[in-house]
């Protein structure tokens, strides 16, 4: 009868990515623990294993905002928006682990806690945008309003970064960001586990997504049950 | 279906998880005039706003006069009235109605303006700002702007609020005037004593579905009181 | 056009008759100026003048996100909103009629601001106003875009002045540093960089075009 009740059992969904979190969850902590310790930054570079996978779920979750806000504009289902919101909660959460976790190595390997660095800065403009959606939501009356202006706040978020990057480019100071994948930098030994953290990093990107989108759906249900007495 | 002035088959519309409208079925021919009653939070005036075209149904069919609800050329068909003016404060009565013709893109506006101030009895303020208009006046500014196009379906929210006796009555004159048009009318209100003398059939709303018509003589009010208390009864 | 054309006479009549806006906006932008003179070491001096372009732009954009909010406020006060909302056109024309009457308020108010920069930190002006101008205009149009288009979002919110800021400066940013660095490389070296310039252009261009297709879901009800 409602979109909330068309997809019966997110559960199934649920269960796997679980297991798969589980399973990956252990092979990250085994791996990251037994990972060689770099020569040069010392124990501080296993930051790596989380910063990384975390700027990649973040993205990820910004972009699926983007995405379902779209979606729910063009075809209005209540359950695109559930995606987007739910997507965009779990994004902020990466992106605030990976802009919490930058600076501490930063400081043991550059010196200083914060420098401003192009992705660095990227960054902090993606996490003010996230944050001022996530406030714009709860701030607007009527759930249905809501949503449309979080949608279209999405859509112009995912504009604004080419556009950020380019100003950075243009004006910013020196990258001194690593190059992780690009250059091929990794260490031996450390190619396994770093994959894996990635890999663990979606893994809990997907299981957080979808316990979010099952959490609102319940919510739905249930207001609806208490609105019918 | 065409030849309707409003047309609705399972229209819902739903705030997020609220559901406002379970599935509307309406068919109002033109020239017809409707009351829509019922209780708070029944769902009239997230009914009329739809027909308006400023919100879009969450699922279902409407056309206004054979064209589809929220397009631009079905706004053209529809003037709404609500408990606001929508008034400019700044601008004067007369340039509150040509605003409101160029947005509309009216032929003729001037001619059309000086008619309508005419009829709003406010051709002798027709250059004070509304913002110092007395809420009677106002109220007929607001009529006046909404029937700057002539529109085929008029859309009327709770106009009889917030104006006395006088007023209301003025107001209420002025709705059988209009009948003379082959206007539709389709007027929420709460004020009972006043659906006879501007509809010719009554629907009544209940938590977001029609649960009542009522047409012909069991619209004068005692009548119309004892079939409302009687639908009404045990909802909220 | 015919209703880019009416809501932009609307809204400069409106601000005519009670010039609640442009005033607002130019008593504060220019105690925005003498806040800077008291924040900078040596104060507001030909000697802090490299820096005056960046404030500049600061003062410009507190001066916008006053009158934005204003902008979309006054047509809350009877619901008159709805009246644009009813227009049977694309609302994309209401939304570039408020965009350029922002743009217009705004520009009055940043010419004198502009004037009292230039005596406070003894600018030198002399040949380049018309290049001045256009970097203005330019980073005024992405500022008034963005700005015009969440006013209309923030006003409708609760913490409605809180949430315009909010909302617009993370993407007004590219907007805001190329508008800074076209302005400070006119001041020290006579000569626009290109590269902010396009970034200018292209900013603008990419939040028009937005505004004008997704203002239709703003202005729903």
């Amino acid at each position: 009868m409602t979109t909330a009740h068309a997809n019966p059992s997110p559960g199934r969904a649920l269960r796997v990515s679980g297991w798969i979190l589980l399973a990956l969850g252990l092979a990250f902590a085994i791996l990251v623990y037994s990972a060689p310790i770099d020569s040069m930054q010392g124990v501080i570079q296993k930051i790596l294993y989380v910063h990384v996978p975390s700027a990649f779920a973040a993205y990820l979750g910004f972009a699926i905002t983007a995405l379902f806000g779209i979606l729910y504009l063009w075809r209005g289902e209540v359950r695109y928006d559930q995606v987007a919101h739910s997507s965009a909660e779990v994004g902020v959460v990466f992106c605030t682990l990976m802009i919490v976790s930058g600076p501490i190595w930063a400081k043991g390997t550059w010196g200083h806690w914060w420098v401003w660095d192009p992705r660095l800065t990227i960054t902090l403009l993606l996490w003010f945008t996230y944050l001022a959606y996530l406030l714009l939501r709860s701030f607007t009356e009527g759930s249905e309003r809501a949503a449309r202006f979080a949608a279209v706040y999405g859509i112009v978020g995912v504009l604004e970064i080419p556009l950020n990057y380019y100003a950075i480019e243009l004006f910013g100071e020196a990258a001194m960001h690593p190059d992780n994948l690009e250059r091929d930098s990794l260490g031996d030994g450390m190619r396994w586990p770093f994959l894996i953290s990635v890999l663990a990093g979606f893994a809990a990107f997907a299981y957080l997504l979808l316990l979010r989108v099952d959490l609102t759906r319940r919510r739905a249900i249930l207001e609806e049950a208490l609105l019918d007495d | 279906m065409t030849g309707m002035a409003i047309h609705a088959k399972g229209l819902e519309k739903r705030f997020g998880r609220n559901p406002a409208l379970r599935g509307i079925d309406l068919s109002i021919p033109g020239g017809s005039r409707v009351a829509l009653l019922g209780p708070n939070g029944a769902g009239k005036s997230t009914l009329l706003r739809l027909v308006a075209g400023l919100s879009r149904p969450t699922s279902g069919h409407l056309s206004i006069a054979g064209l589809g609800a929220g397009k631009p050329a079905a706004r053209q068909k529809v003037g709404l009235i609500a408990h606001e003016t929508f008034l400019y404060p700044h601008l004067t009565a007369r340039e509150n109605l040509l605003f409101a013709g160029r947005l509309l893109g009216v032929p003729e506006l001037g001619a059309r303006v000086d008619k309508l101030l005419e009829e709003a009895d406010l051709r002798h303020v027709a250059n004070r700002t509304a913002g110092s208009f007395s809420r009677g006046m106002a109220q007929r500014l607001s009529i006046a702007r909404a029937l700057v196009h002539d529109p085929a379906v008029l859309l009327l929210d709770e106009p009889f609020s917030g104006l006395d006796g006088r007023a209301s009555a003025k107001l209420a004159e002025r709705l059988s005037e209009l009948r003379q048009d082959d206007r539709t009318l389709l007027i929420v209100t709460h004020d009972l004593s006043r659906v006879a003398q501007v509809a010719d059939s009554a629907l009544i709303l209940l938590n977001g579905r029609i649960a009542r018509e009522i047409r012909g003589a069991a619209l004068t009010s005692e009548s119309l009181e004892t079939l409302y208390a009687e639908s009404t009864e045990g909802s909220p | 056009m015919r209703v880019l054309a009416a809501v932009l006479w609307k809204d400069l009549v409106s601000e005519w008759r009670s010039r609640e806006r442009v005033v607002a906006m130019l008593v504060f932008s220019l105690l925005v100026v003498v806040v800077f003179h008291f924040a900078l070491p040596g104060g507001a001096t030909a000697r802090n003048a490299s820096q005056a372009p960046g404030l500049l732009w600061v003062a410009y954009v507190f001066a916008a996100l006053l009158g934005l909010n204003r902008a979309f406020s006054i047509e809350l006060e009877n619901d008159a909103i709805s009246v644009l909302a009813l227009a049977p056109v694309d609302r994309g024309w209401v939304f570039l009629g408020k965009f350029l009457a922002n743009f217009l308020i705004l520009g009055a108010v940043q010419i004198v601001v502009a004037v009292v920069f230039a005596v406070f930190f003894q600018l030198d002006f002399s040949g380049i106003v018309p290049q001045f101008a256009g970097i203005v205009a330019l980073g005024s149009a992405g500022l008034c875009s963005v700005g015009t288009f969440f006013s209309a979002m923030a006003v409708r919110t609760r913490f409605r002045e809180v949430m315009l800021p909010l909302l617009m400066i993370p993407p007004l940013l590219p907007v805001l540093a190329a508008a800074v660095e076209a302005t400070v490389g006119l001041f020290t070296e006579g000569k626009v960089p290109p590269g902010s310039l396009q970034l200018l252009l292209v900013a603008d261009g990419i939040y028009c075009i937005a505004s004008f297709i997704l203002f239709d879901y703003v202005l729903d009800g």
